[in-house]
């Protein structure tokens, strides 16, 4: 909005209001209240099944591959949505399921969104891993689609142990690897922490209501 | 025989003109603990109300006069959480303006006690826990200035088990009660649906009786009990054991 | 919207009245106070982080223009477009704008809290624009044409069945009562063509971080993220209290708004969104607008009530609060209802409109003993009481008694003739549970008010009574 010549707008009018009510104050010293885990894999399991999501733990990436081919077959997926990042980048999707419609973010022309709201299952890696809470982070980049993991009605995220920090404390202090305080942010993260509920309804638990009704982690050793 | 500690009672309205003999029995519970009571006349309201209404002006004058007569004594104390959490928690605060009367009510605040933590605390009393008396159970409701302001919830418990008695919790002990001052009278209906979930909540613990330390509440919950719900402050309570208390000790000592 | 004394009243005797509703309050409020008191529980120090957060919350807003500024920078460093909005019809008219030049007939709304206070939906309907609210809980309220009752769970009054008749009219087919999971993925069916369909979805914001110009969403349904990613233009409102200054602050605050709202740790999706799709992004908004409301909330800075801008809108105080429990949170007739609501209602739209909120309140403290941020709103509320005194907005002829109650009270002489008085008027009306009262006569209702004792204790103390009692 364009104030009249002689009035000020908005912006100036709040932060005069804002700047005559400040006062000098220093904000408190930083703290957090990181948390230590026996062993973040067990705690991520207990805490993202407890919130009705569910973890599937392998011992390396092949076997991580297999799960993923057992739940296609079990939800019997015909289309499947996948975002082209690692680990998924180092596998030939449509040579291994050619029986299934594959669309990858980043590697594939055509419509991402209908081709989302089409499939049956998003598959996606993770940015991080928060263990207190059974957190999946998951981020926008140009083979991050944000509706991969957001539209079908399950979500499969390959998860490699190295990514699993202790809690959200300690996960922004470190600024892990993949979001450096140097680097931009982007323009979405996403912290997942279960599969899509309300309770709106006489406080009756439902799963899937906009988001992923079933939100799969597989565990992976990446070493 | 060494002199008697002196302490005063600060009574307060309600039980001034309502229910005097909540004032009476904690006479007689100090007596028992063995302390001399002094009860200055001067003595009216605590101004915890207008304070509530936010007439502040009215409630600082009664809190000077408050400050005033108690001032030279050396402990306070009320058979009332709420009042008592006017005098020790908001009169500094309220006499802020004035740094003289802050000052005194500062002082007074640091003397001034809740009957129940008077004898628990200060009091040591009684000495032992019955075993002679015929058993009983109460719950208690835990008043909202008590528990919240002056953080006292096990003192009046203590008490109550120490005179013989069991305290079978209610849900949501301290879920306010319904009075809240003139709020009881502004805004009856939703002040009574609170009452009558509060005494439905105590009928469900069971007990004899539902005991409160807070005049206020007493006459709010008996104001929508049934005829067959007894309640009762935990002055009159633990005086009336205390008499079968020490009449047991008579009888078999 | 008013909420006079009378009123109030009037409402919260339907309220009460209505059975349902009272079970539906109890088993809501008393759901999310367990869950809460769990998650803190499990906290190695609940009261340390909520300590600093008190801490972090007061040093921000001592300073909040520098810190708006500062995320104001930042966003805009990453394309977000900024508007300010000094009241509800400028909020209202920069969102009516950006779907005008968008050429936008369509909204897709997530929950906000400021978005009911400026009564957008009805701007964006007045200028050509249908918005759908898609958190299920207010379109169920939407569709039903009325406002939501509860900060977090919208539509705690309302019954499945009135959710499948709901349901059922707009999918043109009878829904069946009992089967929630049917009703939910109706639900779902019926939304997902709106959000894929919309030119413009719409949310509020829980906070701001100013270390990188982000805003972050805290939802559990997933319609957060769909309005923020799906359509091709995201428009957000939230107030200018809602800042923090950096990660480790917004960290604490993320800890702490989850486990208080509903008890858990974290809500089930945290969006953080730092500007539009970035130009090789798979996908997201071309355009994103963050709008600042003020509305009333710098006039609090400063002063007595700036307290209550550290909310951060987790509803645990209504979870705690007794009188809302029973009066449910139509009563308040404002988007913001319980003791948050009685407390920031008179300052953001008018004590004179909400005169009944402030005396909404025994004065219990279960709100500030809940509170994360342990804002004291009991010492508010009766410092609202204060300035309704002075602005004589409580009836004459209630400020009159008091007054004459006062006068008595500050002399033993003039209570002692004043109670005289009353034992005398009130023989014929001596009952044994108190004074009977005809019904229209007692003011308090259905309630027995007690009656003067025959004798006061001054009088026992007097007669010498006392000497030797329980010696």
């Amino acid at each position: 909005m364009n104030p009249r010549a002689g009035e000020r707008g908005p912006r100036e009018a709040i932060l005069e209001r804002l700047a005559a009510a400040a006062r000098p104050t220093t904000l408190p010293p930083p703290r957090i209240w990181p948390q230590a885990f026996a062993d973040l894999a067990t705690r991520f399991e207990q805490a993202l099944t407890a919130a009705k999501g569910e973890v599937r733990r392998v011992a390396d990436l092949a076997g991580a591959w297999e799960t993923v081919d057992g739940i296609l077959d079990e939800v019997g997926a015909k289309a499947v949505v996948a975002n082209g990042e690692p680990p998924i980048a180092g596998m030939d999707l449509p040579a291994r399921w050619p029986e299934r419609r594959c669309h990858i973010a980043g590697a594939c022309g055509g419509d991402l969104r209908a081709a989302c709201a089409a499939a049956d299952v998003g598959l996606s890696g993770a940015a991080a891993a928060l263990a207190e809470t059974g957190t999946i982070v998951v981020a926008s980049g140009p083979t991050r689609s944000r509706l991969v993991t957001l539209l079908p009605p399950v979500h499969v995220a390959l998860v490699p142990l190295s990514g699993l920090t202790a809690d959200l404390f300690t996960w922004t202090a470190a600024r892990n690897a993949s979001l450096t305080a140097d680097a931009a942010m982007p323009a979405n993260v996403v912290l997942v922490s279960g599969p899509s509920k309300s309770a709106d309804i006489e406080f009756t638990l439902t799963l899937g209501v906009h988001g992923p009704g079933r939100l799969i982690a597989i565990l992976y050793d990446a070493d | 025989m060494p002199e008697r500690e002196r302490v005063a009672l600060c009574v307060t309205c309600l039980v001034d003109q309502v229910v005097p003999e909540v004032g009476v029995a904690t006479v007689r519970l100090l007596h028992r603990a063995g302390f001399e009571v002094d009860f200055p006349a001067d003595q009216t309201c605590c101004g915890q109300p207008f304070f509530n209404s936010g007439r502040h002006s009215e409630a600082a004058e009664l809190a000077r006069r408050t400050v005033a007569i108690f001032a030279p004594y050396d402990a306070v104390v009320l058979p009332s959480g709420s009042c008592t959490s006017m005098i020790a928690v908001e009169y500094p605060h309220l006499l802020e303006p004035w740094p003289e009367w802050h000052a005194q009510a500062t002082a007074l605040a640091a003397k001034t006690y809740e009957l129940t933590s008077f004898l628990v605390e200060r009091a040591g009393w009684p000495p032992a826990a019955a075993g002679r008396l015929e058993a009983g159970r109460v719950t208690y409701h835990d008043s909202c200035h008590m528990c919240r302001l002056l953080g006292s919830r096990e003192p009046p418990r203590e008490l109550l088990r120490r005179c013989g008695l069991e305290v079978a919790e209610m849900a949501q002990a301290d879920r306010c009660c319904g009075f809240g001052g003139l709020f009881s009278l502004r805004l009856p209906e939703v002040s009574n649906a609170m009452t009558g979930e509060k005494l439905r909540q105590a009928e469900a613990a069971g007990g004899q009786m539902v005991v409160t330390a807070d005049p206020g509440c007493l006459l709010q919950m008996r104001g929508m009990a049934a005829p067959d719900q007894r309640v009762e402050h935990v002055a009159t309570v633990l005086d009336a054991r205390a008499a079968d208390l020490k009449s047991g000790a008579e009888a078999s000592g | 919207m008013t909420a006079t004394l009378p009123q109030f009243r009037r409402r919260a005797s339907v309220a009460i009245a209505d059975e349902r509703l009272q079970q539906a309050l109890d088993r809501g409020t008393g759901n999310f106070r367990r869950a809460r008191d769990v998650a803190f529980a499990e906290l190695p120090d609940a009261d340390g982080l909520r300590d600093h957060f008190k801490a972090i919350r007061t040093a921000t807003l001592a300073d909040l223009g520098t810190y708006l500024q500062r995320w104001e920078a930042n966003a805009s460093a990453a394309g977000t477009r900024v508007h300010w909005a000094r009241d509800g019809a400028e909020a209202c008219a920069a969102v009516v704008e950006i779907a005008a030049r968008r050429g936008a007939t369509s909204a897709v709304k997530g929950k906000s809290m400021a978005t009911e206070e400026i009564e957008l939906n009805q701007a964006l309907e007045a200028a050509g624009v249908t918005a759908t609210e898609t958190d299920l809980g207010d379109w169920l309220v939407q569709m039903a044409g009325e406002t939501p009752s509860h900060i977090i769970a919208p539509a705690i009054h309302k019954t499945r069945e009135q959710a499948a008749e709901l349901i059922g009219r707009l999918a043109g087919r009878v829904m069946p009562e009992d089967d929630i999971p049917a009703l939910t993925a109706a639900a779902r069916e019926l939304l997902r063509q709106r959000f894929l369909d919309a030119g413009i979805g719409i949310t509020g914001g829980n906070l701001m971080v100013a270390e990188t110009g982000s805003l972050v969403l805290v939802t559990n349904e997933g319609n957060g993220r769909m309005a923020t990613s799906v359509p091709p233009v995201h428009v957000a409102v939230i107030g200018i209290e809602k800042v923090a200054p950096d990660w480790d602050a917004a960290a604490v605050w993320l800890s702490l708004l989850a486990r208080s709202a509903s008890g858990q740790p974290l809500s089930v999706y945290t969006s953080i969104v730092t500007g539009p799709r970035l130009p090789d992004d798979a996908d997201g908004p071309e355009e994103v607008h963050v709008i600042l409301l003020d509305n009333g909330r710098s006039n609090l800075l400063g002063g007595e009530y700036e307290e209550a801008l550290q909310c951060i809108r987790c509803g645990a105080c209504l979870n705690a609060c007794p009188v809302y429990g029973e009066a449910g949170g139509h009563a308040y007739d404002s988007p913001y209802c319980g003791p948050i609501g009685a407390v920031v209602t008179p300052l953001l739209f008018g004590l004179e409109r909400y005169e009944a909120l402030p005396q909404a309140s025994s004065l219990c403290g279960a709100c500030r003993e809940i509170c994360p941020v342990r804002i004291d709103l009991p010492r508010m509320l009766v410092a609202l009481r204060r300035d309704q005194e002075e602005r004589a907005i409580t009836p004459w002829h209630l400020r009159w008694l008091e007054g004459l109650a006062a006068r008595i009270l500050a002399s033993p002489r003039r209570l002692r003739l004043a109670t005289g008085l009353l034992r005398w008027l009130q023989r014929p009306l001596r009952g044994r549970r108190g004074l009977r009262l005809p019904g229209v006569l007692n003011p308090a209702g259905d309630r027995a008010l007690p009656a003067l004792a025959p004798r006061s204790f001054r009088q026992m103390w007097a007669a010498g009574e006392l000497e030797e009692a329980g010696s």
